[in-house]
């Protein structure tokens, strides 16, 4: 019989670490993953050694990037593997760390996410199935076009979107590892040349460079290890779906969210209602419109005017993109979905300020890849 | 004179420059489903093989759902701006594609829900000087033969 999270033995975010995501650069991609594994062994107050296993997400890298950075914390021989998954790839780490503990195979997992900006080499253009606009649509223009259905369906104007911007470069210019640390006004966002459609340069993603560490552990890890189990967070749901065959026309992005954001509440046994932080897959100011809605935080085509009503500020009903998101925090694509957890468990803890929203008490992070996939995951504090 | 070629010829076939157009689909003869581009891998849908796929020829007429202007595009091809649609076929499929005069078009003067039409268009000869036909979508109007 098949189980999910919530069969399973209870799980625990208990060390986090960034490296500050930024530009691309000359430094190895070993200094980054390095620097974040650290931040978190020390965070959790543990030793490299009491990691039994792990899992590394990136895209641009190539093959085997794991144990070549690893061995560096002292080569314990323990199993790693690296996992890609799109822009999930973080997300997905994440999701096998949780399980490898969850399942009781392991008492401590660490999940990393660590990439450099390259370009991409995509698999989907090497399927021999050929569209009538090939290779000419971007990201950008994919979601230039859902934004202008959006737009005309429900009545809304480019400021609407544009003003996702503005909220999330202010959380960025609060959060000491974005990419993107200022503020920027409605007229800022507007006033650039768009890209496609609507969407100028500030409501779309930077991708740099960067890594994300956490490190999961079983509640006997937490006694034995003698760990801080306030600081401990419980990962209550992880959910990962797959794009189906949707009716023509709609928007399969915002299905997928949907479908996987129903399953994902029904394992943590919460209402969309009840989350206090959101991080979202927002690589474009109109998709975090999008998956707002799709989650079910608020009714379809209501998520801008409880923006412009200052709900989904930090400190407003639900804090989303606390840390800037993906627009302002930047996507270096492997460390993107782990930085999620990061910034949640920060904010659970109540340990983010400037940036802290008050009262948070349950997260939701969330990732959707090219293929479609999407992974979501939820955390509550202890 | 020869007939003109498809640039795209998995996808429509040719005629004449200004012609409607038609789109090379496929049905699925276990379910139903109705899909484009082309494939024989299988169906998406209920995951019959190739033997089960047969060729449907799509009218190119239908509704469409969002039009956008492209202003960076870091490929050589096409030159910026273009135009880019999403179109709901009548045939069923939903599909994205240039414009007609694309870069030239005013797409925020493009409503949902406007009926379109697939049109064939000049794009240059191949190396022994035969005409290549692109398809392209615009709004179905006087200008266009429906030969669906
Ligand atoms: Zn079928």
């Amino acid at each position: 019989m098949s189980a999910d999270l919530s069969d399973l033995r209870p799980v625990h975010v208990v060390g986090i670490g960034l490296h500050p995501y930024r530009r691309g650069s000359e430094t190895p991609y070993v200094d980054l993953g390095l620097t974040a594994v650290r931040e978190a062994l020390a965070d959790a107050g543990m030793a490299w050694a009491d990691v039994e296993s792990s899992f590394v997400g990136n895209v641009n890298l190539g093959f085997a990037s794991g144990r070549v950075m690893l061995r560096h914390l002292g080569a314990t021989g323990i199993p790693m593997a690296q996992v890609e998954n799109a822009s999930a790839s973080g997300s997905t780490a994440f999701a096998q760390a949780c399980l490898d503990v969850a399942s009781g195979i392991r008492e401590v997992s660490l999940a990393l996410g660590v990439d450099k900006p390259a370009l991409p080499d995509l698999a989907p253009t090497k399927t021999g199935i050929r569209d009538l606009t090939a290779s000419r649509l971007l990201p950008v223009a994919h979601f230039a076009l859902l934004a202008d259905e959006y737009m005309h369906r429900y009545g809304h104007r480019a400021e609407d979107l544009a003003a996702v911007a503005v909220k999330n470069h202010h959380n960025g210019a609060l959060n000491p590892n974005a990419q993107r640390r200022r503020t920027r006004t409605l007229d800022e966002v507007m006033g650039e040349a768009p890209l496609a459609g609507v969407l100028t340069r500030l409501q779309c993603c930077p991708i740099g460079e960067g890594a994300a560490a956490a490190i999961v552990a079983s509640d006997d890890a937490i006694d034995r290890l003698a760990l801080d189990p306030a600081r401990a967070v419980r990962v209550l749901a992880s959910v990962t779906r797959t794009e189906r065959v949707y009716a023509a026309g709609h928007d399969h992005d915002a299905a997928l969210t949907a479908e996987t954001g129903a399953l994902a509440f029904g394992q943590a046994g919460i209402s969309p209602q009840e989350i206090d932080v959101l991080e979202v897959h927002d690589a474009f100011s109109i998709e975090e419109l999008l998956y707002i809605e799709a989650l079910g935080l608020c009714d379809p085509g209501t998520a801008p005017l409880r923006l412009s009503q200052g709900a989904w500020e930090i400190g407003g009903e639900c804090a989303v993109s606390p840390s800037g998101g993906l627009l302002a925090m930047g996507h270096p694509i492997g460390p993107t979905g782990v930085g999620q957890i990061v910034e949640i468990t920060r904010q659970l803890r109540g340990e983010a300020a400037p940036r802290q929203h008050p009262g948070s008490r349950i997260g939701l992070a969330h990732m959707v890849g090219v293929g479609a996939v999407c992974v979501i995951h939820i955390l509550a504090a202890r | 004179m020869p007939q003109p070629i498809s640039a795209q010829p998995t996808l429509y076939p040719a005629g004449p420059p200004g012609s409607a157009a038609r789109l090379r689909g496929r049905r699925c003869a276990a379910c139903g489903y109705v899909f484009f581009p082309p494939q024989d891998f299988g169906c998406e849908r209920c995951g019959a093989a190739a033997d089960q796929l047969v060729p449907a020829e799509l009218k190119g007429t239908g509704t469409l759902l969002a039009c956008v202007t492209v202003y960076f595009h870091p490929l050589q091809e096409p030159t910026t701006p273009f135009t880019v649609a999403s179109i709901l076929l009548d045939d069923g499929p939903a599909i994205r594609s240039l414009l007609v005069g694309a870069g030239e078009t005013e797409a925020q003067c493009l409503e949902p829900g406007l009926r379109m039409q697939a049109v064939l268009t000049p794009a240059g000869t191949d190396s022994e000087g035969t005409e290549i036909v692109e398809l392209r979508f615009a709004p179905a109007g006087p200008g266009t033969r429906d030969v669906g």
